[in-house]
């Protein structure tokens, strides 16, 4: 039954998945709390043409990937911001368009240069074919993270639940937004060559959302994304392993998926909390709330 | 010496980029005292608040801090981009208060905790403090903020339209708790448009209009016509409120 444990290349996916999932819960769950889940999926299509042309510079290594992908995320990340800022378009729309334009122009170069890259292995990835050096990037991506979140989990907290105030407490107070902006497109990376771009945001945000459907705290919900990443993974390589021609990134999003439907179905703040959530409430300020509610949450609470 | 003010704008230019809102800003704060910032919606109220948060630099003019700047300022803004589904306790929200202080990796003190737990007693939230920020009302979540801003224990306390969405029973608990921190000797600055508000708990008043700033005692300057001169009040509304003053036998100048 734990046949797989014999094979070096399932030994290696394992470790490479578990320390990503230390890597990716933290990021995926500000994604998530930031309402960024689909700027996540944006800046995974953006770094794809940042990787195409560095590979018909400089041929596939994890160097060039690293590069061309860090820079085409980091310009699109720069750029959308600037535009949010200085233009009366919104960072969604900003960053839609120039994802857009990014992944164009990589698949356009990608075709002018007559190139036979299998542009499926960079939407997939091959998570049974992890070699020394993507063990190296993630290991490294992990650190990375890690560290950052360390240093930047409070003025990062502080952003996310109101940044009028973290700015009136910093400096600089775009560095916090452009540092974790960055940590997307690391872990982006290093996850691109084990689940593929697409499936790297599938191990970004389902975790995180069923995660945040069971708890309140913000401890609690990156350790329950990080278990979540990590089951998703452990289980989705095993089922890899038993149906061969399953490819192990669907799979492992796929297992997601399913704790996102339990979660979705049986946490306490899923479906049957959502019904009684009072949809005034989406936006504080809407001013919409009565003494009379105050009173009664008051006193739900102490029963 | 005793110290006599803790701020005091001379000449003060205020705008942003290449706009210039409102000139020759003058006041002047001692520790204790409550200004209430009035003035219609683009008088420069906020642009004000920035500036005393050092986010943007005057553009004219000077402000004066005889004791030196104090190292932490507390701030309230308005909640527009507030996140209420945030993960977090309430405590916590109030905690967020003494994280800037703390640096890097500095660890939540004895000392701190008690500040936050009396926040949360003074501002009568402390029943509850462990529930979760999406549970609250906008009126339990204006509490919570106070605490926050509470904890940041400053000298220097900004509140930008702190009562916009919260009921009167709200405002007039945060009106006595604004009063209890001149009386331990804090100076706040809040931007309000409760004129009553202002006349019964500010001890000055900056109005702000049409480019222009008169600053002096709220009974001095919030008279009908400067309001009107002002373009924070019509004719009709402000013969509405002198009728208000006659009936209340506020005098005014």
């Amino acid at each position: 039954m734990f046949e797989w444990l014999d094979y070096a290349f399932m030994i290696r996916a394992l470790t490479a998945t578990t320390v990503l999932s230390f890597s990716v819960a933290p990021v995926g769950a500000f994604l998530v709390l930031r309402r960024l889940s689909l700027a996540g999926e944006a800046m995974a299509h953006a770094i794809v043409p940042g990787i195409v042309i560095a590979f018909v510079v400089a041929g596939l290594s994890v160097a060039s990937m690293i590069v061309g992908g860090l820079t085409a995320g980091i310009a699109v990340a720069a750029l959308t911001s600037l535009l949010a800022r200085m233009t009366i378009i919104r960072e969604d729309a900003s960053l839609a368009s120039l994802y857009l334009i990014a992944l164009a122009l990589g698949i356009f170069i990608l075709s002018a240069a007559g190139s036979a890259v299998p542009l499926k292995s960079f939407l997939f990835g091959s998570i049974l074919g992890i070699d020394d050096e993507t063990l190296i990037l993630i290991g490294a991506t992990a650190t990375i993270t890690l560290v950052s979140f360390a240093l930047i989990l409070r003025p990062l907290i502080t952003h996310t639940i109101d940044p009028v105030f973290h700015e009136s407490q910093t400096k600089r107070p775009g560095l916090v937004t452009q540092w974790f902006m960055f940590l997307v497109v690391l872990n982006l990376l290093g996850a691109f060559k084990a689940l593929g771009t697409l499936m790297a945001v599938g191990l970004m945000i389902l975790p995180a959302t069923a995660a945040r459907y069971w708890v309140s705290t913000i401890t609690g919900y990156l350790i329950v994304t990080f278990a979540f990443a990590l089951l998703s993974c452990w289980i989705g390589l095993i089922v890899s392993f038993y149906l061969p021609d399953v490819p192990s990134g669907p799979a492992i999003v796929l297992i997601a998926a399913v704790f996102f439907v339990i979660s979705l179905i049986f946490a306490p703040q899923g479906f049957h909390a959502g019904l009684r959530l009072n949809p005034f409430r989406r936006r504080m300020g809407a001013g919409k709330q009565t003494t009379l509610k105050e009173g009664e949450t008051i006193h739900e609470e102490a029963r | 010496m005793p110290r006599s003010h803790l701020l005091s704008a001379v000449g003060l230019t205020l705008g942003y980029r290449d706009v210039t809102i409102v000139k020759d800003v003058a006041f002047r704060l001692a520790p204790g005292d409550v200004l209430a910032v009035v003035g219609q919606n683009g008088a420069g109220k906020s642009t004000l608040i920035k500036t005393l948060l050092g986010a943007l630099p005057p553009q004219g003019g000077a402000l004066h801090w005889p004791d030196g700047q104090p190292q932490t300022i507390a701030y309230l803004g308005q909640r527009t981009e507030f996140e209420s589904r945030f993960p977090i306790r309430v405590r916590d929200l109030a905690a967020m208060g003494a994280w800037s202080g703390l640096g890097f990796l500095g660890r939540v003190d004895e000392d701190c905790r008690t500040r936050i737990e009396t926040a949360l007693e003074r501002t009568g939230i402390a029943g509850i403090a462990d529930m979760p920020l999406h549970k609250l009302s906008a009126g339990q979540l204006q509490r919570a903020l106070f605490a926050r801003t509470m904890v940041q224990d400053a000298p220097l306390i900004l509140l930008d339209e702190p009562f916009t969405a919260v009921d009167q029973t709200t405002e007039a608990a945060l009106l006595s708790l604004i009063d209890s921190w001149a009386a331990e000797g804090r100076a706040v600055i809040l931007v309000l448009h409760d004129l009553s508000a202002v006349l019964q708990h500010c001890t000055a008043a900056l109005l702000l209009g049409g480019g222009r700033a008169l600053f002096g005692s709220p009974k001095e300057i919030l008279t009908p016509d400067n309001l009107v001169s002002f373009g924070y009040l019509s004719h009709s509304q402000a013969a509405w409120m002198a009728g208000m003053y006659r009936q209340a036998a506020v005098p005014h100048v």
